[in-house]
Protein backbone atom coordinates (compact mmCIF):
# COMPACT_ATOMS: atom_id res chain seq x y z
CA UNK A 1 0.00 0.00 0.00
CA UNK A 2 2.78 2.84 0.68
CA UNK A 3 4.54 1.48 -2.15
CA UNK A 4 1.54 2.19 -4.36
CA UNK A 5 1.04 5.77 -2.17
CA UNK A 6 4.78 6.75 -2.96
CA UNK A 7 4.50 5.36 -7.07
CA UNK A 8 1.09 7.89 -7.07
CA UNK A 9 3.61 10.66 -5.53
CA UNK A 10 6.15 10.28 -8.21
CA UNK A 11 3.58 9.64 -11.26
CA UNK A 12 1.29 12.72 -10.08
CA UNK A 13 4.73 14.78 -9.81
CA UNK A 14 6.38 13.89 -13.22
CA UNK A 15 2.38 14.20 -14.76
CA UNK A 16 2.69 17.72 -13.50
CA UNK A 17 6.11 18.82 -14.38
CA UNK A 18 5.00 17.32 -18.40
CA UNK A 19 1.94 19.46 -17.96
CA UNK A 20 3.74 22.58 -16.41
CA UNK A 21 6.13 22.55 -19.27
CA UNK A 22 3.14 22.74 -21.91
CA UNK A 23 3.58 26.49 -21.49
CA UNK A 24 7.03 26.47 -23.05
CA UNK A 25 5.31 26.31 -26.45
CA UNK A 26 3.63 29.30 -26.12
CA UNK A 27 6.98 31.72 -25.74
CA UNK A 28 8.29 30.18 -28.75
CA UNK A 29 4.94 30.58 -31.11
CA UNK A 30 4.85 34.14 -30.04
CA UNK A 31 8.93 35.31 -30.37
CA UNK A 32 8.21 33.50 -33.58
CA UNK A 33 5.96 35.69 -34.83
CA UNK A 34 6.83 38.72 -33.35
CA UNK A 35 10.08 38.56 -35.35
CA UNK A 36 8.16 37.37 -38.41
CA UNK A 37 6.12 40.33 -38.07
CA UNK A 38 9.50 42.52 -37.50
CA UNK A 39 10.38 41.10 -40.50
CA UNK A 40 7.84 42.48 -42.23
CA UNK A 41 8.30 46.24 -40.22
CA UNK A 42 11.97 46.29 -41.47
CA UNK A 43 11.45 45.10 -45.03
CA UNK A 44 8.30 48.36 -44.97
CA UNK A 45 11.01 50.75 -43.17
CA UNK A 46 14.50 49.82 -43.37
CA UNK A 47 15.87 53.07 -41.33
CA UNK A 48 13.91 51.54 -38.47
CA UNK A 49 15.66 48.62 -38.16
CA UNK A 50 17.79 49.37 -34.92
CA UNK A 51 13.97 50.60 -33.26
CA UNK A 52 12.51 47.41 -34.36
CA UNK A 53 15.66 45.47 -33.58
CA UNK A 54 15.39 46.78 -29.71
CA UNK A 55 12.06 46.80 -29.37
CA UNK A 56 11.31 43.23 -30.36
CA UNK A 57 14.35 41.89 -28.44
CA UNK A 58 12.94 43.61 -24.98
CA UNK A 59 9.26 41.60 -26.30
CA UNK A 60 11.10 38.29 -27.10
CA UNK A 61 13.13 38.64 -23.24
CA UNK A 62 9.59 39.45 -21.65
CA UNK A 63 7.56 36.51 -23.47
CA UNK A 64 9.99 33.83 -22.47
CA UNK A 65 9.49 34.65 -19.12
CA UNK A 66 6.77 32.96 -19.06
CA UNK A 67 8.95 29.82 -20.27
CA UNK A 68 11.09 29.93 -17.15
CA UNK A 69 8.16 30.03 -15.29
CA UNK A 70 6.93 26.86 -16.15
CA UNK A 71 10.68 25.67 -16.37
CA UNK A 72 11.25 26.39 -12.76
CA UNK A 73 7.60 24.87 -11.85
CA UNK A 74 8.55 21.58 -13.64
CA UNK A 75 12.17 21.36 -11.86
CA UNK A 76 10.73 21.85 -8.59
CA UNK A 77 7.99 19.40 -9.27
CA UNK A 78 10.86 16.91 -10.41
CA UNK A 79 13.22 17.65 -7.53
CA UNK A 80 11.42 19.08 -4.16
CA UNK A 81 7.50 18.33 -4.54
CA UNK A 82 8.23 13.88 -4.77
CA UNK A 83 10.86 14.49 -1.54
CA UNK A 84 8.60 16.54 0.60
CA UNK A 85 5.52 14.86 -0.22
CA UNK A 86 7.18 11.53 0.72
CA UNK A 87 8.06 13.10 4.35
CA UNK A 88 4.40 14.02 4.49
CA UNK A 89 3.19 10.81 3.92
CA UNK A 90 5.25 9.39 6.39
CA UNK A 91 5.06 11.49 9.07
CA UNK A 92 1.23 11.06 8.49
CA UNK A 93 1.53 6.81 8.76
CA UNK A 94 3.61 7.62 11.43
CA UNK B 1 30.93 34.01 -36.60
CA UNK B 2 28.87 36.70 -37.80
CA UNK B 3 29.51 40.03 -36.20
CA UNK B 4 27.49 41.16 -33.19
CA UNK B 5 24.62 43.88 -34.35
CA UNK B 6 25.59 47.52 -32.26
CA UNK B 7 21.79 46.88 -30.64
CA UNK B 8 22.24 43.22 -29.80
CA UNK B 9 25.55 44.24 -27.86
CA UNK B 10 24.15 47.69 -25.98
CA UNK B 11 20.97 45.81 -25.00
CA UNK B 12 23.14 42.53 -23.34
CA UNK B 13 25.39 45.00 -21.66
CA UNK B 14 22.18 46.76 -20.14
CA UNK B 15 20.71 43.69 -19.23
CA UNK B 16 24.62 42.47 -17.90
CA UNK B 17 25.07 45.11 -15.78
CA UNK B 18 21.36 44.97 -14.56
CA UNK B 19 22.34 41.32 -13.62
CA UNK B 20 25.04 42.63 -12.00
CA UNK B 21 23.32 44.68 -10.14
CA UNK B 22 20.95 42.38 -9.08
CA UNK B 23 23.57 40.01 -7.87
CA UNK B 24 25.09 41.99 -5.66
CA UNK B 25 21.45 42.53 -4.13
CA UNK B 26 20.92 39.37 -3.96
CA UNK B 27 24.22 38.55 -2.55
CA UNK B 28 23.09 41.16 0.13
CA UNK B 29 19.84 39.69 0.84
CA UNK B 30 21.47 36.01 1.58
CA UNK B 31 24.36 37.43 3.59
CA UNK B 32 21.95 39.80 6.14
CA UNK B 33 19.42 36.33 6.56
CA UNK B 34 22.81 34.41 7.52
CA UNK B 35 22.50 32.06 4.60
CA UNK B 36 25.64 33.10 2.57
CA UNK B 37 28.33 30.94 1.75
CA UNK B 38 30.69 30.35 -0.97
CA UNK B 39 27.75 28.03 -2.64
CA UNK B 40 25.27 31.17 -2.72
CA UNK B 41 28.03 33.24 -4.70
CA UNK B 42 28.95 30.39 -7.47
CA UNK B 43 25.29 30.02 -7.91
CA UNK B 44 24.82 33.34 -8.50
CA UNK B 45 27.47 33.56 -10.98
CA UNK B 46 26.14 30.26 -12.43
CA UNK B 47 22.82 31.76 -12.79
CA UNK B 48 23.54 34.72 -13.87
CA UNK B 49 26.19 34.02 -16.52
CA UNK B 50 23.54 31.65 -18.31
CA UNK B 51 20.99 34.44 -18.15
CA UNK B 52 22.92 36.92 -19.74
CA UNK B 53 24.13 34.02 -22.34
CA UNK B 54 20.44 33.41 -22.64
CA UNK B 55 20.00 37.01 -23.36
CA UNK B 56 23.15 37.48 -26.14
CA UNK B 57 21.84 34.26 -27.82
CA UNK B 58 18.45 35.42 -28.18
CA UNK B 59 19.68 38.58 -29.28
CA UNK B 60 22.45 36.92 -31.99
CA UNK B 61 19.09 34.86 -33.50
CA UNK B 62 16.96 37.80 -33.55
CA UNK B 63 20.25 40.09 -35.36
CA UNK B 64 20.42 37.18 -38.19
CA UNK B 65 16.31 36.34 -38.21
CA UNK B 66 15.74 39.77 -39.24
CA UNK B 67 17.75 39.17 -42.85
CA UNK B 68 15.41 36.16 -43.39
CA UNK B 69 12.20 35.68 -45.22
CA UNK B 70 8.81 35.71 -42.58
CA UNK B 71 8.43 31.99 -42.33
CA UNK B 72 12.22 31.31 -41.92
CA UNK B 73 12.74 34.04 -39.40
CA UNK B 74 9.76 32.57 -37.46
CA UNK B 75 11.21 28.82 -37.72
CA UNK B 76 14.67 29.78 -36.47
CA UNK B 77 13.38 32.18 -33.34
CA UNK B 78 11.10 28.86 -32.31
CA UNK B 79 14.05 26.30 -32.74
CA UNK B 80 16.49 29.08 -31.08
CA UNK B 81 13.43 29.26 -28.28
CA UNK B 82 13.88 25.55 -27.93
CA UNK B 83 17.51 25.36 -27.30
CA UNK B 84 17.68 27.72 -25.30
CA UNK B 85 14.99 26.55 -22.73
CA UNK B 86 17.13 23.35 -22.88
CA UNK B 87 20.27 25.19 -21.88
CA UNK B 88 18.69 26.97 -19.45
CA UNK B 89 17.11 23.07 -17.74
CA UNK B 90 20.20 21.73 -17.92
CA UNK B 91 21.91 24.99 -15.91
CA UNK B 92 18.83 24.60 -13.37
CA UNK B 93 19.37 21.03 -12.91
CA UNK B 94 23.25 21.53 -12.24
CA UNK B 95 22.58 23.61 -9.97
CA UNK B 96 20.42 21.59 -8.00
CA UNK B 97 22.08 17.96 -8.38
CA UNK B 98 25.48 19.53 -8.00
CA UNK B 99 25.96 20.51 -4.15
CA UNK B 100 28.62 22.67 -4.89
CA UNK B 101 26.28 25.68 -6.18
CA UNK B 102 22.96 26.76 -4.04
CA UNK B 103 19.96 26.04 -5.96
CA UNK B 104 18.11 28.97 -4.99
CA UNK B 105 20.28 31.50 -5.97
CA UNK B 106 21.14 29.57 -9.16
CA UNK B 107 17.53 29.87 -10.11
CA UNK B 108 16.88 33.59 -9.40
CA UNK B 109 19.41 35.00 -11.56
CA UNK B 110 17.83 33.72 -14.33
CA UNK B 111 14.72 35.89 -14.12
CA UNK B 112 16.89 39.08 -13.11
CA UNK B 113 16.62 40.01 -16.99
CA UNK B 114 12.84 40.69 -16.80
CA UNK B 115 13.53 42.63 -13.73
CA UNK B 116 16.15 44.95 -16.36
CA UNK B 117 13.57 45.35 -18.49
CA UNK B 118 11.08 46.72 -16.27
CA UNK B 119 13.42 49.46 -15.87
CA UNK B 120 14.04 50.49 -19.71
CA UNK B 121 10.89 52.93 -20.13
CA UNK B 122 12.96 54.82 -17.04
CA UNK B 123 16.36 54.63 -19.38
CA UNK B 124 14.54 55.71 -22.46
CA UNK B 125 13.05 58.76 -20.37
CA UNK B 126 15.99 59.76 -19.43
CA UNK B 127 17.73 59.59 -23.14
CA UNK B 128 14.44 60.99 -24.64
CA UNK B 129 15.18 64.28 -22.04
CA UNK B 130 18.69 63.98 -22.99
CA UNK B 131 18.04 64.62 -26.75
CA UNK B 132 15.72 67.45 -26.12
CA UNK B 133 17.88 69.08 -24.17
CA UNK B 134 20.46 68.49 -26.75
CA UNK B 135 17.75 69.74 -29.48
CA UNK B 136 17.12 72.76 -27.54
CA UNK B 137 21.09 74.29 -26.98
Amino acid sequence: MLELAIGIILGSCALGAGIAMIAGIGPGIGEGNAVAKACEAIGRQPECKGNVTTTMLMGCAIAETTGLYALVIAILLIFVAPGRLVDILMSTIG
Amino acid sequence: MAKIDATVAGETKYIAVWVVILSAVMEAVFLILGMWSYKVLLGNILGGASAVLNFLFMGITVQSAVMKDEKEASMAMKASQSMRSIMLLIVAVLGIVIPVFNAVAVIIPLFFPRIAIAFVPLRDRKKNIGEVKKDGE
